[in-house]
């Protein structure tokens, strides 16, 4: 259709909208008092007349910043909290001993210092004096802490992370089993001094306290309101959580007392309502976008205005497609090499993501402490792959071969379209895509139902031990591909106990390497977020994992 | 009303019992059934027995499904719908009724406009038969119509919010301009069906001996038209209002999806995909309940507005 008809029909319709929209607001005006639900005074937007100048307007002059988010998982409860979405908020209301900074290094934050004792199992904080609680003047001390561990290891409570994070705690297992009343490894010296004794020397325990359900939480407030605390809860973090309509939006104000620096914004808004994002920044509602995938390009391409907003934002994560090698055909180290060596990672990123995503050339992401370059899959290379697949057992007898993911139904990814279609034209082979609802997704995942199966993994905390020894130690409940290489486990298990860091990242850089080459998984990609910023953003940090990060943010306005 | 007409309400809603009482085991043993509960979800990939046997325990989960079934009913009658595993500091209706609220505001609105577009639209056409007016207004509004709403709603969208300035798109509630637009793309489609129904009951009772007499009698036109034919043609109109009732609740999924609206639709598709349990089963048992009532009123209206339906009900 030509311009001038798409403008005739679009002017058309606008004035048949107006006409009724007019009718529609006369009714609005006189009907429409009392009922003052959704209009409370307290709205984040001040001032709902639209700019009509196409430039940032009003959204730069404030000092709130305006950001859009998903709605959470779970409670706003340290030790609930499950999912990237969620901690969000969670690490900027809440905060423990230690915390993570923009480098992902574990730095003090309630505790100013600590000392390793007992070889390693035993862990002395010394807690800073001037924490206190958001609502009121109490100060955290030790005792916090205490109750805080205790309460996530109360059965009754069901955190679903606890034994996951802080099981090296002597004593959360127990506690957690319901065998003992308390969590025996956490010593109250005094009330700046915090004893916690562990199972076993681990460097990345410290790590592990940065995690959510370590966090501090205030026992008073829990205690008198058991079940709504929440929904105002009295945290030590950066910022107070003063709004959470669910589906709607959560703002957090800042704590202004914050001990590590108050935030510079006055107020963090984050809009849940999802909807048309990159729509809503162009039209200066929002200070972040989202880019959808098909509008990439659109907002890359050099003439786009967006394209100097743009900011690609890494994940710690990685997708992959993984083998299970308790199944034929992928019994057979052959079939699975071919398969890995006949997937056109870099064509895919050009022509599905323009070019945005990062193909994966191993399991650990860049941003992870002891990535190396030297670790590497195997690289695309059809003639091989033709060859390779011939030498296995299973040429010309192949079995069927089925690719599960978790989805809704509808169209399969683009993406294992894509790898789908390279395997038949590599190799000939016909391999079905299969979609699944999300949680018989993960209960079959679990049983080993699946013969091949699309996934990805996101860091829990910044260490290679969170996916090398997570997802491929053979006796790791997270190891669903079954892989099991017993020259594999002893590394990493002598890795969990090696104190030398250099080492360290050496052994799970020569393990993922032998995974590797073993084929157990594809990695594909390590997935990047597409951002907008809005220009009188400054400070905005670029951080691949969910860590404290609002309050160095600036909004100034600028010249443009 | 008359007692026969009272009685016959009453049976009618009796009846609503055992429908309602039905769907809600239906409802709760296939989510029970199906595969992959909310512990499932919870827990992701960090599964492992013991903390999902825990869970289980906190939530239920663990029991026989009749014995939560009889637990559930037991909270129900006591005005107790659960909790949300999603938002467990929350109760169900806490979740649910801010977004029923929404839902039913927009709905009703949007439906108001549907009608009293609609319905003169459809006389309009109907008066207008054989001449090239009539098709020409039925196939504008289902030229509206025929546009999917996931095509039209981030053209006008652009339109109006980036190229003219004139709107935001957030959610600011209900009273707020931002409305405007999604209340009219709920309403503007449903005009043609309305029309079309209206055109041919007016159509179909232009002719009757009434309206000649009418005319005969020297009526004026507008007079004939608005009290003799219009509405005459209104009865069977009633059913489709009626109908349309229940729906109001519903929300408009990809309208609520598109303009950040803290709706039902949205909430449904978010407790389904959890799953949560509770939320789901309060959903379909609330959109019961409407759906049942609905056609009880159409029936009872029938009644009142039709005395030969009152009289069949007497002798049945």
């Amino acid at each position: 259709m030509s311009n001038r008809a798409l403008t005739l029909m679009m002017g058309f319709v606008a004035v048949l909208i107006l006409a009724v929209g007019g009718v529609f607001v006369v009714i609005l005006a006189t009907g429409g008092s009392g009922d003052d639900d959704g209009g409370g005074s307290d709205r984040p937007s001040e001032g709902s007349t639209p700019g009509k100048s196409s430039s940032s307007g009003g959204i730069c002059n404030g000092d709130k910043l305006i950001t859009f988010g998903s709605d959470p998982a779970s409670v706003l409860d340290p030790i609930q909290v499950r999912d990237e979405g969620t901690s969000e908020y969670v690490v900027e209301i809440f905060g423990g001993l230690v915390t993570l900074d923009l480098d992902l290094k574990v730095v003090p934050d309630i505790a100013k210092e600590w000392k390793v004792s007992d070889g390693g199992k035993t862990y002395t904080f010394k807690l800073r004096d001037d924490v206190v609680f958001h609502n009121s003047n109490r100060r955290v001390t030790a005792n916090d802490f205490k109750y805080s561990i205790e309460r996530a290891a109360d059965p009754a409570n069901g955190s679903p992370t606890v034994t996951l994070y802080l099981s090296n705690i002597v004593g959360i297992k127990e506690r957690f089993s319901n065998k003992a009343t308390d969590v025996s490894g956490i010593n109250v010296i005094d009330e700046t001094t915090l004893e916690i004794r562990v199972n076993q020397p681990s460097e990345y325990f410290l790590a592990e306290l940065t995690y959510p359900v370590a966090f501090v939480v205030d026992k008073d407030q829990v205690q008198k309101n058991p079940r709504n605390w929440t929904q105002k809860p009295n945290g030590t973090g950066p910022f107070r959580l003063v709004e959470f309509t669910p589906a709607e939006r959560i703002r957090l104000a800042r704590n202004d007392r914050y001990h590590l620096g108050a935030a510079k914004v006055s107020e963090v808004v984050f809009e849940l309502g999802g909807g048309s994002i990159l729509t809503r920044y162009e039209n200066n509602e929002l200070h972040i976008g989202g880019v959808p995938g098909i509008e990439l390009e659109a907002v890359k391409g050099g003439n786009s205005p967006l394209s100097k907003e743009y900011r690609p934002q890494p994940r710690m994560s990685v997708s992959y497609l993984a083998f299970n090698v308790r199944k034929p055909p992928f019994d057979d180290l052959k079939v699975r090499q071919a398969m890995a060596m006949s997937v056109d990672k870099e064509r895919i990123n050009q022509v599905l993501f323009f070019d945005s995503q990062r193909v994966a050339d191993g399991i650990l992401p860049p941003d992870m402490p002891g990535y190396t370059e030297s670790v590497s899959a195997y690289a695309f290379n059809p003639d091989k792959a033709k060859q390779t697949l011939g030498e296995s057992k299973y040429a010309g007898k192949m079995p069927r071969i089925v690719l599960t993911y978790a989805g809704q139904g509808g169209d399969a990814p683009d993406v294992l379209t894509a790898i789908t279609a390279g395997w038949k034209e590599i190799l000939g082979l016909d391999v079905e895509l299969q979609a699944s609802e999300y949680s018989a997704f993960l209960r079959e995942l679990r049983r080993g139902t699946f013969q091949m199966f699309s996934a990805g993994w996101a860091a829990d905390y910044p260490d290679p031990e969170d996916f090398i020894d997570k997802l491929f130690h053979s006796e790791s409940v997270q190891n669903e591909q079954g892989y099991s290489n017993p020259e594999v486990d002893k590394i990493l298990l002598q890795a969990r106990s090696e104190s030398n860091q250099q080492k360290r990242f050496a052994l799970y850089a020569q393990a993922e390497q032998m995974i590797l080459d073993d084929a157990a998984v594809i990695p594909d990609f390590w997935p990047v977020e597409h951002l907008l910023v809005k220009p009188c953003v400054k400070n905005w940090p670029s951080v691949s994992m969910n860590v404290p990060r609002y309050r160095y943010i600036e909004i100034a306005a600028t010249e443009n | 009303m008359g007692p026969g007409l009272f009685g016959y309400a009453v049976r009618r809603l009796l009846w609503a019992v055992p429908v309602l009482f039905a769907i809600s085991v239906i409802v709760f043993w296939i989510l029970r059934l199906a595969p992959g509960d909310p512990v499932d979800t919870i827990l992701g990939r960090h599964y492992d027995e013991e903390r999902a046997a825990v869970l289980r325990n906190k939530y239920g989960y663990d029991e026989p499904i009749y014995v939560q079934y009889v637990k559930y009913m037991r909270n129900l009658f006591q005005g107790d719908l659960g909790v949300s595993t999603r938002h467990q500091d929350f109760t169900v209706s806490e979740v649910i009724w801010p977004k029923i609220k929404v839902s039913t505001q927009l709905g009703a609105m949007a439906l108001f406009i549907t009608f009293a577009l609609g319905i003169p639209v459809g006389v309009y056409a109907a008066l207008a038969r054989g001449t090239f007016l009539d098709p020409l207004t039925i196939s504008f509004w289902l030229a509206l119509d025929a546009v999917p709403v996931f095509v039209a709603i981030p053209i006008l969208q652009y339109f109006f919010a980036v190229k003219l300035g004139w709107i935001r798109l957030g959610w600011e509630g209900v009273w707020s301009p931002n409305i405007i637009m999604p209340v009219l793309l709920m309403s503007l489609p449903g005009v043609a069906g309305v029309a079309r129904f209206m055109r041919a009951s007016v159509v179909s009772v232009m002719h009757e001996d009434y309206v000649r007499t009418a005319r005969a009698k020297g009526l004026k036109e507008r007079t004939v038209v608005v009290t003799h034919i219009t509405r005459n043609a209104l009865l069977p109109m009633i059913t489709v209002i009626g109908l349309s009732l229940p729906g109001i609740t519903a929300g408009a999924l990809f309208t609520e999806q598109y303009f950040g609206i803290p709706g039902i639709a949205r909430e449904s598709l978010a407790a389904v995909t959890a799953p949560d349990y509770d939320v789901i089963l309060a959903l379909v048992l609330f959109g019961s309940t409407l759906f049942v009532l609905a056609n009880v009123l159409i029936d009872i209206s029938y009644a009142i507005i039709d005395p030969r339906v009152r009289v069949g009900m007497r002798r049945g």
